[in-house]
Formats: C-alpha cells, sequence, structure tokens
C-alpha cells in the first residue's frame, strides 16, 4: 500500500519535472548555428550528401568510436557472464516455412545490409543500420537451422580486426591530416559518388562488419551455443 | 506542431516505462519496461531536433545543395539517437544475459526472491 | 610529449585485438593488458608533470581536424591529470591485484577491465557532454560485466540492481544532454554558459546534474551500491568505489560552473547528509566490504559538499580540501577493499586473523588512521581546512553535521582496528599467506599514502623536520625493531635526551620550560621503567618515542595547524600504546572516541580564532589573541575531555587500568598535563582578552566536582590502577579548579600541584607495576602484606601518598597551602569547601592503597615473592628525590612559578628565603618538616617500645554477621572496604554519567539501525528511492 503511494508520487513528479518542457516547447524554425555549419560543412568541406552521416562518423567520430566500443562490450560482456557450463536444452526444430523463407531471404538480407552500410554517406543508413540488418539475417538462420554452429573464432576475428582498423584509420588521421579521425586520408572525390567523402565509407563499412559480427555473437552466445 | 505531439507521446513512454520498471515484478518485464523508456527518450531526442515543415538532412532531389541549409532538421538529434539506441541495445543485452543467469541460479524470475543483501 | 588521445588509440586497438593475442597464449593478452595500463600511467604521470611542475598551458586535442564546438574535443588540465594519474595508478593497482584472476579466468574480464580504464580516461577529458554519455556507458557496461567476475547468486543480483539504478541513471543524463543541446544549441562545455539555461532550461541542468549525481550514490538513493560493494571480488570492487566514482565526481565538477547556486546548495547539503546516514548506519555494520561500502559513500558525500562548499575560495586552499580528500579516500580505500579481499573473514568480528601477518595488520592500521583524517595523511590537512572553511563561511549546520560524521565513521573504523588487534581468533582458520600480486599493492598504497603526506605538509606547511619527528621516531624504530627490548629502550631514552637538549634553547618562555620538565624530564624518568620489559615489544618504543615528542612540540608549536599536528600525534600514538595493554580493546577505543571528540572541539575553536601575527611559539603569543567567546568555550570543552573532567572522564579510569602497567605512568603523569598545558593556553588568552561570558568561573566548578568525585570513585576501586586512575582524575580536578582562577596564586598553586602530580602520581603507578609484575594480579584484596617483601616499593608508596594528601611535611601540604589561600582570596568560598572535604574524601582511598596492599597479612601464594625489580625501583626513587627536594625547598619551584606567574598577574606572594608568604600567612617548608619530623618522632618511639605486646591474628578469621562470603577473598577487610560509605554516598560517584554515555552509543546505533532499513535489498525499491529522490530534489530545488 504504501508502496504503491510511493510509486503514485514517483511518477506524478516525474510529471511534474517534464509537463514544464512540454507547455513550453516550441517547434523551432531554423537551424542553430552548429547545425548549420554541419550543414554547409557537409556538403561543402567533407561532399558527403548524408549529413547525419558525417556528424556520426566525422564531426562526432569519437562518439561513434565509443558506440562500437559500447557494442564490443556488450559481446564481451555477455560473454563473460553467460560463461558456464552449456546446459541440455530441448530443441525444436524450425517449422518448414521458416525453414523455406530462410534460405530464400538470408542472401537477399545480407546484400541489402551490405549495400545499406556502404552507401551510408550517400542516403539514410549507414553502418549500425546495414549491421543490424546483417544480424537480422543471421538471426534468421540461427532460428531457421538450430543446430547450426557459428565459428566463433572467425566473429571474433572479424569483429577485432574490423574494430582495429578503425581505429588505425583515425590515427592515420593524425599522422597524414589534422587530427585524430579525419576523413581526409583518402581523396574525397566527387559529391555524390559512391566512392568519395574520403574514409567516410571505408569506416561506415568497417562498422557495419564490425556490428554486424557482434550483434550475431551476441545472438549466438545468447543461444546457448559456445 | 507534430513534434510536440511526438515529444508528448516520448515523455509518455517514458513515464510507462518506469511506471512499469517500478511496479512489475518479472525481472523480464523490468527490463522491458527499461526498453519501453529508452524508446521514450529516443523519439524526446527525435522531437527535439525537429523543425517545422523540414525534411530530412540528406542532400538528394528533395533538397539542393545551395539551399539546403535552409530545407533540412537539424541532424545532431539524429546522430545522437542513433548513438544512444545502440548503447541502450547494448545495456539491454547486458540486463538479458544477468537475467539468464540469475534464473539459472534461482529458479525464480520474480525481482522479490532476490534480495538476500540489505541493510 | 605523447598526446593523450592515445590513451584511447592503444587500449581500443589493444582491446580489440586482446582476444586474438589471447590465442597465441595467455602471456601474450597479459602482457598486452598490463603494459597498456602502465602506459597509461606513465603517460599521465608525465602530463601531470609538465602541467603542474613546467606549468605549460591545458593540452587541447580537437578530433576529426575541427575546432570544439564543431567536434569533439578534449582536455588535459592539471586537475584532468591529476585525476587521471591516481586513476591510472589505481587501475594499474587493482589490475595486479587481481592478476591470478585475470591469469585463469576468461580474457573477456581483461578487455572489460582495460575498456573500463578507457571510458574513465575519456570521460574526464572529454568536454562535450554527449560524448560524456557515451564513455560513462562504456564505464557502465564493462563494470557491469565485471562483478560477476566472482559470479553467484550474490553478485548477479547486486549486479542486477546496480544496472538497473545505472540504466536509469543514464536515461535521465541523456535527456539532460539534449534537452541542454536543445537550449544551448551546443553540446560543448566550453560553449556553454550558466545564462544559456533560465526557465524550463533549467530543467535541463537539473536532469544532467541529478542523474549524475545518482551516479555518486547520495543517500537514500544508493542501495544498490552497497549490495555491489559487499559482494563483488574486491578488486573489481576498489575500481568501482574509487576509479569510477572519482570519473563521475569529476564530470560532476566539470558541468558545476553551469548550474544555479541554488542547485549546488541542495547538491552539498546531500552530499553532507549522505555522509552523515551512510557512517551512522556504519556503525551497526558488521560485515567488512559493506562497512567499507558505507564509509566510501559517506566519503563520497563528503567530497561532493567540500566541492560546493569551497566554491569561491582561494584555488590552493581549495584544491588542498578537494585534493587532499580524494587523494586520502582513494588510496585507504582501495588499499582496505585489498585487504579485505585477502583476509576473506566476512564479519570485522573475525578480523583477528589479520595478526598472523603482521605487514598486513600495519599496512590496515595506516589506511585506518589516514581514513579517519588522522596526521600526517591527507585527510587530516584537508579537514583542518575544510573546517576553517565552513567557520569562516559561517556554514555552522554542515560544519557540525560533518563533524559529528567523521566521529562516526572513526567509531566504525576504530572499533574494527581494535578488533583486528585484540579480538580472539584462535578458533578461526588462520588466514593464508597472500602472494605477491595481491600484497605489492597494498603496500604500494600504504607507502604512496604515507609519503604524498609528508608531501602535502612540506608543500602547503613547510613544517620543519621537527613536526614530522614523532613519525621519523616511528619509523626509524620500526626499522631495528628486532633488537632486543633493552637496546631499543636505552636508544629511546637517549633519543629523549637528545631532543630535550635540541628542544632546551628553543624553550623561550619560563612557562614552557616548567612544561618541558614535566614532558621531557618526566618522561625520561619514566622510560627508565620500561627497562624492565623482557619480550621484544615491537612497536612499543615507536609509539612511546611519538608521543614524547609530541608533548615536546605542543611546546614550540607557533601556529594553531602546528599544536593540533602535535596533539593529533599524541592521540594518535597513546592510543596505540594504550591498546597494547591485553584487555584494553574498550578501553583504547573509548579512549580514541573521547579524545577525538575533544580535537574536533579543539580544531573548531582554533578555526573561531584570528589569525596569529607573532611567529613565536602559541603558548607564548596567544596573549595577544582576541580569541571568540565560541572558541572559548569549544576549546575548554576539548581540553578538559583530555584532562579528564567529570562528565567526559569515562575513558580516563578504563585507559589508565588496561594500559600496560609501564604505560600507565606516562598516561596519568604526564598525558594529563598535556590537557592542563591546554587550559593554560586558553587561560592566557583569557587573561588578556576575557570575553563577556565566565567561562573559567564554570571551568572552575567542574573542576572541583572532577576533584570530588573522582575521589569518591577512588575509593571504591577494587583495582588498585583504577584506583590510582581516578586519583588521577580528582587531582587534575584540583588542577583545573586552581587554573580556573585566573589568579596569580591560582596558577602558581595549579602548576605547583601539577608538577606534583607528575612526581608523585609517576611514582605509584610504578609502583603498582613492580607490585603487578611481582604479584599479576591489581586487585588490592588479593594482596597484603607486602611490606615485608617489597620494602622500597612500600617506602615509595608511602612516601607518595603523604605528598598526594597534603599532610605535612611532603609538599602536598604546601600545594593544599596555596589552592586554599589560592581559593580564599579569589572568593570561591563555595569551591574550597568542596575541596576540602574532597581532600578528605582522598584519604579514605589512600588510606585503602597503602593499607590492602602493604600492611594485615602476607598471603600464602606471595610468601616467596621479591622485591620489584631495579628499573622500577629506580625511577621511583628518582621521583621521591624530586619530591623530598621541593617539600624541603619549596622555593626551588615555588620561584620559578611566582616569574611565570607574574608574567600576566601582579604577585600576590613574597619569597623570603624558604618561607613564602601570602596575605592570609606564610609557609616555610624546611620548618614544617622539621616540626613534622619531631611530631611524628614521638608515637614512633612509643609504637618501638610497644612492639612487644602486639597480638598477631589468622589470616581469615573475620565473621561477618549475617553475611556469607562466596570466597574466602571476600571476607578480607580490604574487600569492598568502603562498603557503608557506598551505600550511603554511592551516588555521589556518578555512575549516571557513563550510563548517559552507554545510552547516548546505544541510540546511535539504534538510529543507525533504523534508518539502514531503507534498503530492503529489493532492487525495485531501490529504484523507487531513486525516482523519488529525483523529484524531491527538484521539488527542492524548484522551490528555491
Amino acid at each position: 500500500m504504501i508502496k504503491n503511494v510511493a510509486v503514485l508520487i514517483a511518477v506524478i513528479g516525474l510529471v511534474a519535472i517534464f509537463l514544464p518542457i512540454i507547455s513550453g516547447f516550441q517547434e523551432r524554425d531554423e537551424l542553430n548555428e552548429l547545425a548549420a555549419q554541419y550543414v554547409e560543412g557537409s556538403i561543402n568541406e567533407l561532399r558527403v550528401p548524408n549529413v547525419v552521416t558525417s556528424v556520426i562518423v566525422t564531426y562526432r567520430g569519437l562518439d561513434t568510436l565509443g558506440e562500437v566500443t559500447v557494442l564490443f562490450l556488450a559481446t564481451v560482456g555477455v560473454g563473460l557472464i553467460l560463461k558456464g557450463k552449456k546446459e541440455d536444452r530441448i530443441k525444436i526444430s524450425a517449422s518448414e516455412l521458416l525453414e523455406t523463407t530462410s534460405s530464400v531471404l538470408v542472401a537477399m538480407i545480407m546484400v541489402l545490409g551490405i549495400y545499406i552500410f556502404t552507401h551510408g554517406h550517400l542516403t539514410p543508413g549507414g553502418g549500425f543500420q546495414g549491421g543490424v540488418v546483417i544480424a537480422s539475417g543471421f538471426l534468421l538462420l540461427l532460428l531457421s537451422n538450430v543446430s547450426l554452429k557459428m565459428n566463433h573464432s572467425i566473429m571474433h576475428f572479424v569483429e577485432s580486426l574490423s574494430g582495429v582498423a578503425y581505429v588505425a584509420i583515425g590515427v592515420a588521421g593524425i599522422v597524414l591530416t589534422v587530427g585524430f579521425l579525419n576523413p581526409e586520408v583518402l581523396p574525397l572525390g566527387k559529391f555524390g559518388n559512391l566512392l568519395s567523402a574520403g574514409a567516410v565509407p571505408v569506416i561506415y563499412s568497417l562498422i557495419g562488419i564490425k556490428v554486424g559480427s557482434e550483434l550475431t555473437s551476441i545472438l549466438v552466445t545468447m543461444g546457448g551455443e559456445k | 506542431m507534430i513534434s510536440l505531439y511526438t515529444l508528448i507521446l516520448g515523455i509518455a513512454l517514458l513515464l510507462i516505462g518506469i511506471y512499469a520498471m517500478l511496479t512489475r515484478k518479472n525481472l523480464m518485464k523490468i527490463v522491458i519496461g527499461f526498453s519501453i523508456a529508452d524508446t521514450g527518450t529516443h523519439i524526446i531526442i527525435v522531437s527535439l531536433g525537429y523543425l517545422r515543415g523540414k525534411t530530412a538532412p540528406v542532400i538528394d532531389a528533395a533538397v539542393s545543395v545551395s539551399n539546403a541549409v535552409r530545407e533540412v532538421v537539424d541532424p545532431v538529434p539524429s546522430a545522437l539517437v542513433l548513438t544512444a539506441i545502440v548503447i541502450g541495445l547494448a545495456v539491454t543485452a547486458v540486463m538479458l544475459s544477468f537475467i539468464v543467469e540469475m534464473y539459472k541460479k534461482n529458479k525464480s524470475l520474480s525481482i522479490d526472491d532476490y534480495q538476500e543483501l540489505k541493510w | 610529449m605523447v598526446s593523450p588521445i592515445y590513451i584511447l588509440i592503444l587500449s581500443l586497438s589493444v582491446g580489440f585485438l586482446l582476444s586474438i593475442f589471447d590465442r597465441a597464449g595467455r602471456k601474450f593478452s597479459l602482457t598486452a593488458f598490463y603494459s597498456v595500463l602502465t602506459f597509461n600511467v606513465a603517460l599521465m604521470g608525465d602530463w601531470l608533470y609538465r602541467l603542474a611542475v613546467l606549468h605549460v598551458p591545458t593540452f587541447v586535442i580537437n578530433t576529426a581536424g575541427f575546432n570544439a564546438p564543431v567536434s569533439i574535443n578534449l582536455e588535459l588540465g592539471v586537475a584532468e591529470a591529476l585525476v587521471l594519474f591516481l586513476a591510472n595508478l589505481t587501475g594499474l593497482m587493482a589490475a595486479v591485484y587481481l592478476f591470478d584472476k585475470f591469469r585463469e579466468g576468461k580474457v573477456s574480464s581483461l578487455i572489460l577491465y582495460l575498456l573500463l580504464v578507457m571510458g574513465v580516461n575519456g570521460l574526464v577529458m572529454t568536454q562535450d557532454i554527449f560524448n560524456m554519455f557515451v564513455f560513462l556507458e562504456i564505464l557502465s557496461i564493462s563494470t557491469f560485466a565485471l562483478t560477476t567476475l566472482k559470479k553467484n547468486l550474490k553478485t548477479l543480483s547486486a549486479g542486477f540492481k546496480y544496472m538497473i539504478a545505472g540504466g536509469v541513471a543514464s536515461t535521465f543524463f541523456l535527456l539532460g544532454v539534449v534537452f541542454v543541446y536543445y537550449f544551448a544549441g551546443t553540446l560543448n562545455l566550453g560553449f556553454m554558459t550558466a545564462d544559456q539555461f533560465s526557465g524550463i532550461g533549467l530543467i535541463a541542468l537539473f536532469l544532467l546534474s541529478v542523474s549524475l549525481f545518482i551516479e555518486l550514490k547520495p543517500f537514500p538513493a544508493n542501495g544498490w551500491a552497497l549490495d555491489v560493494y559487499q559482494s563483488v571480488d574486491s578488486g573489481i570492487v576498489s575500481v568501482i568505489a574509487v576509479v569510477n566514482s572519482a570519473a563521475i565526481g569529476f564530470a560532476f565538477y566539470k558541468i558545476m560552473p553551469l548550474l544555479p547556486s541554488s542547485f549546488l546548495t541542495a547538491f552539498g547539503m546531500a552530499g553532507i547528509v549522505t555522509f552523515f546516514f551512510s557512517n551512522m548506519m556504519g556503525l551497526k555494520q558488521e560485515n567488512a566490504k559493506r562497512l567499507l561500502g558505507y564509509s566510501s559513500i559517506g566519503q563520497m558525500g563528503l567530497l561532493l559538499a567540500s566541492l560546493v562548499f569551497t566554491i569561491g575560495i582561494e584555488p590552493a586552499v581549495r584544491y588542498l580540501i578537494i585534493g587532499g580528500l580524494f587523494l586520502n579516500h582513494l588510496l585507504s580505500k582501495a588499499g582496505l577493499f585489498w585487504i579485505a579481499g585477502i583476509v576473506k573473514e566476512e564479519k570485522i568480528r573475525n578480523w583477528g586473523v589479520l595478526r598472523n601477518n603482521k605487514p598486513l595488520l600495519v599496512l590496515f592500521g595506516l589506511f585506518i588512521f589516514a581514513l579517519s583524517g588522522l596526521p600526517p595523511f591527507a585527510g587530516f590537512w584537508a579537514k583542518w581546512e575544510f573546517v576553517k572553511v565552513l567557520v569562516d563561511s559561517k556554514m555552522f549546520f554542515v560544519l557540525g553535521t560533518v563533524l559529528v560524521g567523521s566521529l562516526f565513521e572513526l567509531i566504525f573504523l576504530f572499533r574494527w582496528f581494535t578488533m583486528a588487534v585484540k579480538e580472539n581468533a584462535d578458533e578461526l582458520e588462520p588466514m593464508a599467506s597472500p602472494g605477491f600480486s595481491r600484497i605489492f599493492p597494498v603496500s604500494f598504497f600504504g607507502i604512496l599514502a604515507a609519503v604524498v603526506s609528508f608531501g602535502a605538509m612540506r608543500c602547503f606547511y613547510g613544517s620543519n623536520w621537527l613536526q614530522v619527528l614523532p613519525v621519523i621516531a616511528v619509523l626509524f624504530i620500526t626499522l631495528i625493531d628486532s633488537l632486543p627490548s633493552k637496546v631499543k629502550g636505552f636508544i629511546s631514552l637517549a633519543a629523549v635526551a637528545g631532543y630535550g637538549y635540541y628542544l632546551y634553547p628553543l624553550l623561550t618562555g619560563n612557562i614552557q620550560l616548567f612544561f618541558g620538565v614535566i614532558f621531557i624530564a618526566g618522561s625520561a624518568v619514566n622510560l627508565i621503567s620500561t627497562l624492565n620489559r623482557k619480550n621484544q615489544s615491537k612497536g612499543f618504543y615507536g609509539f612511546l618515542l611519538m608521543m614524547i615528542f609530541s608533548f615536546g612540540n605542543l611546546l614550540i608549536a607557533s601556529t594553531y595547524l602546528e599544536f593540533f599536528l602535535s596533539w593529533e600525534f599524541m592521540t594518535l600514538s597513546s592510543f596505540l600504546l594504550i591498546l597494547r595493554g591485553q584487555n584494553a580493546q574498550r578501553a583504547s577505543l573509548m579512549y580514541m572516541i573521547f579524545s577525538t571528540a575533544g580535537a574536533y572541539l579543539i580544531m573548531v575553536g582554533f578555526s573561531f580564532a584570528p589569525a596569529l601575527s607573532s611567529t613565536a611559539a602559541l603558548i607564548l603569543s596567544i596573549q595577544d589573541v582576541n580569541l571568540p567567546l565560541i572558541s572559548f568555550i569549544v576549546l575548554a570543552i576539548g581540553f578538559m575531555i583530555k584532562s579528564g573532567s567529570v562528565g567526559v572522564h569515562i575513558w580516563l579510569p578504563e585507559a589508565h587500568a588496561e594500559a600496560e602497567s609501564d604505560v600507565s605512568p606516562f598516561i596519568s603523569a604526564i598525558l594529563l598535563k598535556a590537557g592542563v598545558f591546554g587550559l593554560l593556553l586558553l587561560g592566557i588568552a583569557y587573561v588578556s582578552n576575557a570575553p563577556s561570558f565566565d567561562v573559567f568561573y564554570w571551568v572552575g566548578w567542574i573542576g572541583v566536582i572532577t576533584a570530588i568525585a573522582g575521589a569518591f570513585m577512588a575509593s571504591f576501586q577494587e583495582d588498585a590502577k583504577k584506583l590510582l586512575a581516578y586519583s588521577s582524575m580528582s587531582q587534575v580536578g584540583y588542577i583545573v579548579a586552581a587554573l580556573a582562577m585566573i589568579t596569580h596564586l591560582g596558577w602558581v598553586s595549579a602548576l605547583y600541584l601539577a608538577f606534583n602530580h607528575m612526581m608523585f602520581k609517576s611514582a605509584l603507578f610504578i609502583a603498582v607495576a613492580g607490585i603487578y609484575y611481582r604479584t599479576r594480579t591489581r586487585k588490592m584484596y588479593e594482596m597484603g602484606g607486602l611490606i615485608s617483601r617489597m620494602p622500597w616499593t612500600y617506602m615509595t608508596v608511602l612516601m607518595s601518598i603523604i605528598a598526594v594528601s597534603g599532610v605535612p611535611p611532603l609538599s602536598g601540604f604546601g600545594a593544599k597551602w596555596l589552592i586554599y589561600t589560592a581559593f580564599i582570596t579569589k572568593g570561591w568560598y563555595l569551591q574550597a569547601g568542596v575541596l576540602f572535604f574532597a581532600s578528605g574524601v582522598s584519604f579514605l582511598y589512600l588510606y585503602r592503597l597503602i593499607h590492602t596492599i602493604f600492611l594485615g597479612q602476607l598471603k600464602y601464594e606471595h610468601q616467596e615473592i621479591k622485591e620489584a625489580p631495579a628499573w622500577f625501583i629506580i625511577p621511583q626513587y628518582i621521583f621521591l628525590a624530586g619530591i623530598m627536594a621541593i617539600s624541603m625547598f619549596p622555593n626551588l619551584i615555588i620561584k620559578p612559578l611566582n616569574a611565570i606567574a607574574m608574567h600576566y598577574f601582579d604577585s600576590s606572594i613574597q619569597i623570603d628565603g624558604l618561607t613564602v608568604m601570602s596575605e592570609l600567612g606564610y609557609w616555610n617548608g624546611n620548618l614544617v618538616m622539621y616540626v613534622t619530623m619531631a611530631v611524628f618522632a614521638i608515637p614512633f618511639i612509643m609504637l618501638l617500645l610497644l612492639k612487644g605486646k602486639t597480638q598477631k591474628v589468622k589470616q581469615f578469621n573475620i565473621v561477618y554477621a549475617a553475611e556469607r562470603p562466596e570466597s574466602p577473598q571476600t571476607t578480607h577487610v580490604a574487600h569492598n572496604m568502603y562498603a557503608h560509605l557506598r551505600k550511603s554516598l554511592g551516588s555521589l560517584s556518578l555512575p549516571r554519567v557513563q550510563e548517559f554515555w552507554n545510552s547516548v552509543a546505544e541510540w546511535s546505533h539504534t538510529l543507525g539501525a533504523f534508518f539502514r532499513r531503507v534498503y530492503t535489498g529489493n532492487g525495485q525499491t531501490y529504484l523507487l528511492h531513486i525516482i523519488l529522490y529525483i523529484v524531491v530534489m527538484y521539488a527542492v530545488m524548484g522551490g528555491q
């Protein structure tokens, strides 16, 4: 009883905190100075049509590196937490419907994922989105083929190398250009082309691969396979 | 005014999520509550980046290169929300794996069965 | 000059690659892992040196080739470098501590740990609040996962609670970040100003700051943290408690400039509340690691409060306070958590096992002392300055709460320490000896704590070596501790003599010289009795020298701080000496608690005092200081605690009685005089600048009551040492009462009595030490008739009690004559009457002492007993010679005392040859001696003549009517000797004081037990606390 009252007070209190924000909220009409700088810089300096991508990969590249790290940590952490004896569990084979569809869809999903991350600088999407799509392809595989064994070593290898390559490109930024994670280590190319925007598509591809393998690895670990 | 409505939606989801975390006894439901709250936060972030009548900050047929600054919404919250989503996912994954192990040890999913440490 | 960004780069690359390295063998992954951690420490050390010593400007790293705010930038200034150097160092040491786990466990833990440390570095350096969020999450997720390094139900459920709390807190932080962006249009701290936030913009700041604050575990929204501290592996806990907290605390520090003052005040108060309640709840805690958890949380609260309440003061002082508290917490908490992991006993009661490992016990003590804010450790300096800041800014509520909270903390820490030193551990499994990787970090931090303390001391106060001599003495004796006890004893004696020789020219005032004789010469003579020690007595002489040197340093202390420093050294060393007694666990703890409470009052009293203009010794320069009334009051109470005044005396009998028998003379005859010295200091200030309220009138009354209460209680003791202890209390009561008169004659008599008391009480305690050495008992009714076996000792006791009681011809008579004259001339007739009555009572216990020990019949078991060893007899007779000298020639001492007092008052006595004249009469010690001898001669001759007619009685042939004795001894006349008086007057002996303090203790424990019930153990309840905490903080801040 007391607890219910306390919960009620807590929730009402939170409403009281957020209410002024709602009532005082005004939709903005114009970009603030910083955002405008990003839009112009993305087009003119980095030649990246997708402004969000240039913010993610370049301007706030350190965040993204951190974000990749967080995901990596989750993979490693889940592995550490779930270590221990394998459990005997009952495996129910997948339905025919699932098996059939997945055999058709998986390849298409993978291609879509790759498309999304390689075109991250041109169109909506990017490394994370592409990686998640790829991981969903693997999820489908795992669901449809319950006895499937994924090779952990290969996944770790891919994870590690793509991560290191990302950092290496960042360091190349220090050595070759003006700062860590500067994309101009590669030629900027022509605005709107696939091979343009310096290292941006390379970084996004590495992220895509890394995210794909990490999420898959989490799924596999949670699936109880060693 | 669309962003006001999404803002309200986001805050409502946030509160619903927290309410769930405070009242549901099942560990899984608590984590689901967390996810709902997290999603609410993401919606709030995106709402704050919206500009009246503007479009996505991707230069394509809809946005001209020369006039881009006046035609797109704020790209920063969009970038932030992506990072936030990934981080939320990572936290959720770790939480879930804790639950798996807790269940293995104690065969219970009720949070009331995990209070041997106190005072 | 390597850019600090390489810490991130290297940690990430190696982190990503570790699992590949591991395939080649754990050796490779471990090498890479430790190399990176070492690299971090080295790099930050280098930067710290550049920034702090070479004063290079703050280093800014712009990422992606753009300047802030377009891209994220990192900054490394002095503060960042210091925090990161220490955090990385702790990280490295905790990793060394975890070496066995890392070698045997999965490679995952290495990766998580490495990236955790990276997260800390990023969080501290980044200037971008969203980036802060990312690093915070890196830190959190790796910590969450690492809590399962030792995986069991407890760690899992604690970890889950931690995640729920941490997850919600970071959600709120994220909301704060985006709202801040919405209002400020930037995420970079360098481009935000406080005026960008007003109205609902403040809510953004609120969310940002309150969520970080939650991560810093404020009471009561911190149950999850306690569970983590209790259950998770010690190595990881040390990282959570120290490294993570430091980084998150620093993040909070970075956003502080944006916050309005109402927020800051609320956070500061919340920090104080946390400090207070954590320590109060710690009182009731019996689990070692959870206790450390309470202490950790409390310390973080204090640190946060100090961040807030030092805003606007001189930066050097501010950094000293914050840095000192932080460093102290970091070193000692990490060290203690590691020791807790080595000891493995969960209950603090079982920590006696630590005695198997002496070095570890020493380190344990060192960390406990550091954490309690004792000198020379960093916390001492920080606390001193912080108290001063709080006094200057008139935050008395905060001040009181901090001090009471600190006292709580000290109580549970010292209780734990005394348990480790004393509690019986015979039935427990002995502790396995820890491996090098476990002992190394603990030792390293112990040494670092000491080194840093000295560094801070030199750096900020430029203290001369004399001030740290007490510590040097301990270190020196530790080095030669394997020598036989006697050799160390002679070395110590030589050291005291050398110290006295060195000190002599520095004692320019008569008053210093006088106390120098009491403190140094008195100690030197008392030291002779310790030469009788047969066992190795490890540590003993170190602490003894520390105490003696601290006494001396009190005399020449030229600032409040130096005085207080020596005072605390004295307290610590005497505590350690008392603790050596066989059953001294409770006694020493009580002594420490009361002394510390006194010390806090002294600290506060000095903080109120105006600055000193002179560089002379404090005792000389204090007369030019205009102390405020509050200083007088708290200082008087503080000093009276040390001198064992009634009401706060309950530590005294226990401490005197339970200390080793050759330590007791020091405690009673000399240590109590330090309290007198303090009161005299206060009196001198009073003479020149008396406050409106007559403080000393009441001090005088307390002295009088102490004198009579002590005398009564002494009469009812069975234990010879307790009897002497209460007698000391009573005698010091006289001294205090006389001092409090603030007249010439009052002071002469007080100092005379002090000197006299030093001699006869030393002699008596050493005599009892000799008796105990032979009979192994302190119970007087188990003795009797020892006059025939120990005539030399008998002579000492006889002479001494004559000197105490104030009958002619010995020096006590002069003391009494002076004191009553002083009272009457002052006009304190009632006080004089009470004291007169007290003198009567003191005959009771003096008679009891000599009668029951030496007269009557010799016990069978004492038939073959020998005289006390020469090492006991020699000092007794030195003191006796002193008593005789001043009895015969009182002017030897009256003259200098007259000179001392004349410095402050007009003289009220004339000295003519051997005669002292006051307005009420005269006293010629020499004459009195001859007259008394003649008077004594007559009965003595009569006794000799009657010798043949005495009748011998068998030992236990006394039959009490209608009382059945429990054992033959209880029929002895000496047992419960003054039963009839006790029945009629026992209520005067104030047992209620004891009851009062017992109930104070009980109440604090009960309150602690009550409040900790908020920690139900349920993760959901903890979350509710967090949400409610946010709501309440919002209400508090919004309301202002």
